[in-house]
């Protein structure tokens, strides 16, 4: 198959082969029907002047036998033939053979063989026998056929007429030469040209007289033989390329002798027309052959100049220009192709700017997000790098936006990020700074052209903003932020570094609970001090800088001192003492913390066991993370250390925060279950600050609540604060829990927890967290403050909820089905 | 033919034989007819007895021109017959005659020409007009008053003697006569003659 660059290529030639081949088709049945035509023609025309050459003869002998029988008629004529007056025949025969321009004339009588001739040699023309023949032939010729015969040597035309007195006694002959005369006589009326060859006592064919040329008619005596042996009346010879149809007949035929006419046509008049026309329909045919092309050629540039456009329009959309709109100009298939064309053009622009839209943009505010907003920085870095200009990165971080959410939920959350990100917008300077939202609730806006002053200034706005109540969602909502500011050139050369910088100038406003910050490199020591911390812990681990401290928890009616909740704290070597809000976030994300929590447990049960020994029988509760609630393996770890130690499962309490529980509830509830199962007490540790349901903590096997401390603190001041304090306990002890109030830092607080049912309690007014070997001493003391006897060690009421004393069925949690 | 023997063969040279003397009143019954055996209508045949010469020498007759023919076609006459041809019809007739027997012509004439030819010479004497060549008639000079002309049916018959002939039998259109033959006659003769 022959490959084609254009389709109009290809289909100029199928239909350009088409049209030649049915030319060709056309054409050569055409010149091998003309070139027969031209010999049926040549043929009829020889079969045609064959019948007007018989004819020809037969008019002759007609009119000459004719002429010839007027002098047979003749009575003087007769009267000498009767009369044998030799003489007078002969004279009378010479006269008429004159008048009719015969060549030979006799008579030859009827009954004495007598011959009388004009020519002397009538011996040599029948021969001494040959009497009889010749008048027997004579009689023959009475039939009126034709008659010729060779007399000495020369064909004749014979005419015989019989002489009547009133019976034949005689016959005139007359001869006629066949000689050139007749030939063009005959050629005169027959267009063809005439040749007579004779052949005489066995001797070779000779020519007679021909009207065509010497060369033919020499070729025509040595042809004739072969065609005469064969029988033949139609032939054809080639002459010097020329065909020439030749019809042969036999004027004279006898043992010896032969005479024959040859009429010979040539094919070439009629092929001479005939290839004028052959060449006159390939004339046309080149001709159309040429129209057609041109109009194909036209016609299918016409179908595929549209496609070429097309095409060139499908390119420019590759390269991605999807601006132009292509243009549908038919309403053809390439016209339907055209619309498709540009559906899909529409289709990947709408498509491409989304993407853009998508990489660029914040879906949520609308704003730019980090990565647009890193290219802004980076294009104003470029901008400014010559100028002696300064530019602003500045990161505004939502305090407290994590509980916000949480609490008022995420449509409400997201309504409020939008606002902020509106003001920030409002308040920049020019046209060309940029806002963006870096992460959940952090935000970032460049400033371009601006000088610390300036920053500071937008800074200052900002926070004037926020000073007021914030409305969303027709709520009024305090905003507080946190502010870094970071310069260029000053603070960084390029945009990681100014975000980088900016970003720690943000963590240092957080820390210090200032209105904003710029960055200065003292603030850098910080930041990496915290990262050494991380490496840090996993040292303190292994090398015992960890102290186990214990913060005292009460009986909130008969203050009888509990138990105490387990912390931790890190006495780093170089730093001195390390609260655990500074690494206990860390050590969450890190993974650290399940170390932690082992060690946590195994000194709380080391401490449990010590107490033990003293006879001290109180409750140490461990804080759970996350991570450890996915910890398959915790129920059987802690089992062991407990068993190790020789421990109740009573004595050891858990901790967990609602959002522990929700990361992984399934495996969560997996794990608490075994662990409830193995008699442990579980606590829900910081109620109030998520978002699980009582409905949803119900169906967990926990036996206590403990109440976040931010409700209890100034609950003795904020009547709001009370009151979602006592609905919490009344909740709680409906669902059979016991509740403990966090964060009590004075009597009244105590009492008034007293008096709304609280069960427990903890908090600076009953005890800081202390280390163990303290928390002897502390409860000493607290036991002489309240006047309380220690007795603890026999009371094993602590363990069990007290709501549930006068219950019946026993609750399941309860010791003494817990043996089982 | 059983009983004719051919003995002698001459061209046109007549032959008295010598015969028995005659016995009148022999009746020959004739049947000519051609090679197909056809019978022949005016065939002439003439019998010779070599002692009997024509009679009537001076007798006359006539040949009627009627309807452009010769009536009757074939006429035999004995030597010394004058004979006249009357015409009757309304064009003229130009008679003729190139036979060796007897030449002679009457000039284009209507009505009855005033001399009658005589014919002196045995032999066959063909008729001809100038004017109409389809116009033929034979007159069969014999030296012999024994002769008859066949009708219709090919038969003749002959009344003469008992006795040894020669005949000569005639077809018209034939230049000379057939060959003499011989026979013998003997009271009533029935004698076939096919002509060739």
């Amino acid at each position: 198959m022959i490959k084609f660059k254009h389709i109009r290529s290809r289909i100029a030639f199928t239909f350009l082969t088409v049209v030649v081949a049915i030319q060709l088709a056309g054409l050569l049945p055409l010149k091998y029907a003309l070139s027969k035509h031209a010999d049926t023609l040549a043929e009829e025309q020889i079969n045609v002047g064959e019948r007007v050459f018989v004819s020809l003869l037969q008019h002759n002998t007609q009119s000459l036998k004719q002429a010839t029988q007027v002098l047979a008629a003749d009575f003087a004529f007769r009267e000498a033939v009767a009369t044998n007056d030799a003489e007078t025949i002969e004279s009378a025969l010479e006269s008429y053979q004159g008048r009719i321009h015969a060549q030979i004339a006799y008579y030859i009588s009827n009954n004495d063989n007598l011959v009388i001739g004009t020519t002397d040699n009538e011996q040599t023309l029948f021969g001494a026998n040959a009497k009889e023949d010749a008048r027997q032939a004579m009689l023959e010729n009475q039939s009126g056929t034709l008659k010729f015969d060779i007399v000495a040597g020369k064909p004749y035309q014979l005419i015989t007429v019989p002489v009547k007195a009133p019976e034949t006694i005689g016959w005139i002959v007359m001869g006629f030469a066949v000689d050139g005369r007749l030939a063009s006589q005959i050629k005169q009326l027959t267009h063809l040209d005439v040749t007579f060859v004779q052949k005489m006592h066995q001797r070779d064919w000779q020519l007679v007289s021909s009207t065509s040329t010497p060369e033919l008619s020499n070729l025509l005596v040595k042809t004739v033989a072969d065609i005469y042996r064969q029988k033949l009346s139609l032939h054809s010879v080639d002459l010097n390329g020329q065909a020439y149809h030749l019809k042969i007949r036999s004027l004279h035929e006898t043992k010896d002798d032969a005479l024959l006419v040859v009429l010979q046509g040539s094919v070439e008049p009629f092929t001479q027309d005939l290839n004028t026309l052959f060449k006159v329909m390939i004339l046309l045919t080149f001709i159309g052959v040429l129209i057609f092309a041109v109009l194909i050629w036209y016609v299918s540039r016409k179908t595929t100049e549209p496609i070429a456009a097309l095409v060139k329009d499908a390119d420019n959309i590759a390269i991605g220009d999807y601006e132009k709109e292509i243009q549908v100009n038919s309403t053809d298939e390439v016209g339907h192709l055209a619309k498709a064309l540009n559906s899909m053009r529409e289709a990947v622009l709408q498509r491409s700017l989304r993407i853009q839209r998508l990489a660029f943009n914040d879906e949520l505010t609308g704003l730019s997000n980090r990565l647009a907003f890193n290219q802004g920085v980076h294009q104003a870095i470029m901008t400014h790098a010559d100028s002696k200009q300064k530019l602003s990165v500045i990161l505004i971080n939502i305090h407290r936006f994590k509980p916000i959410n949480q609490t008022l939920g995420r449509d409400f959350g997201d309504d409020l990020l939008r606002h902020v990100g509106q003001v920030l917008k409002q308040n920049v300077l020019g046209e060309q700074d940029m806002v963006a939202r870096l992460d959940a609730d952090e935000f970032a806006v460049l400033l371009q052209q601006t000088d610390q002053a300036k920053a500071t200034r937008y800074a200052d706005k900002i926070q004037q903003v926020f000073e007021r109540p914030v409305s969303v969602q027709g709520q009024a909502i305090d905003v507080r932020t946190g502010i870094g500011i970071a310069l260029y050139p000053d603070h960084g050369l390029d945009e990681e570094s100014l975000l980088n910088h900016a970003e720690t100038a943000l963590q240092e406003s957080r820390a210090k609970k200032s209105p904003w910050i710029v960055y200065n490199t003292a603030l850098e020591i910080d930041q990496s001090e915290t990262l050494t911390l991380i490496s840090d812990l996993k040292e303190a681990i292994q090398h015992d800088q960890l102290l186990l401290y214990i913060q005292p928890k009460i009986d909130v009616t008969t203050r009888r001192a509990l138990g105490g909740e387990a912390l931790i704290r890190w006495v780093h070597p170089e730093k001195g003492m390390i609260f655990p809000d500074q690494f206990i976030p860390f050590a969450e994300q890190t993974g650290v913390i399940s170390d932690l929590t082992n060690w946590m447990l195994l000194r709380a049960c080391q401490v449990l066991a010590s107490f033990k020994k003293q006879g001290l029988h109180i409750t140490l509760a461990v804080n759970l993370s996350t991570r450890d609630l996915n910890n398959m393996e915790l129920p059987t770890q802690i089992g062991h250390l407990l068993s190790s130690h020789g421990l109740d499962a009573k004595s050891l309490k858990l901790e967990i925060t609602e959002g522990s529980l929700m990361q992984d509830p399934e495996r969560a509830e997996l794990v608490v279950k075994k662990l409830a199962a193995m008699g442990l007490h579980l606590s829900i540790d910081d109620f109030g600050t998520g978002y699980s349901s009582l409905a949803y903590l119900r169906q967990l096997p926990v036996q206590e609540l403990k109440i976040d401390r931010s409700f209890v603190m100034f609950m003795d001041k904020n009547s709001g604060d009370a009151s979602i304090v006592k609905s919490t306990i009344d909740l709680a002890h409906n669902l059979g829990l016991i509740v403990v109030a966090e964060g009590i830092e004075n009597e009244f607080v105590l009492n008034q927890l007293a008096r709304l049912g609280c069960n427990e309690g903890q908090g600076y007014f009953i005890g800081k967290p202390m280390p163990e070997k303290d928390f002897s001493v502390w409860l000493e003391r607290w036991e002489g403050q309240n006047e309380i006897d220690i007795d603890i060690g026999d009371d094993l009421s602590y363990a069990i909820n007290p709501l549930d004393i006068d219950q019946q069925p026993p609750d399941p949690f309860k010791l003494d089905t817990l043996g089982d | 033919m059983g009983s004719a023997i051919v003995r002698l063969r001459w061209m046109l040279v007549l032959v008295w034989v010598a015969m028995s003397p005659s016995v009148p009143a022999a009746e020959l019954t004739l049947l000519v007819s051609d090679a197909n055996g056809k019978p022949v209508t005016d065939a002439v045949v003439a019998l010779y007895d070599g002692k009997t010469p024509a009679v009537n020498p001076n007798a006359a007759g006539k040949i009627v021109q009627k309807n452009k023919m010769f009536n009757p076609k074939v006429t035999i006459v004995q030597t010394g017959t004058s004979i006249n041809f009357p015409n009757e019809d309304t064009v003229r007739h130009h008679v003729y005659s190139f036979s060796p027997a007897k030449k002679f012509e009457l000039k284009l004439y209507a009505g009855v020409p005033t001399n009658p030819v005589p014919f002196e010479q045995a032999g066959v004497v063909t008729l001809g007009c100038n004017i109409h060549d389809s116009m033929v008639g034979y007159i069969y000079v014999v030296d012999t008053p024994f002769f008859a002309k066949t009708d219709e049916k090919g038969k003749a018959v002959l009344k003469l003697n008992d006795g040894q002939y020669n005949y000569q039998a005639w077809l018209p259109g034939q230049n000379k006569p057939g060959a003499e033959q011989k026979i013998t006659i003997e009271g009533v003769t029935e004698v076939k003659i096919t002509l060739p």
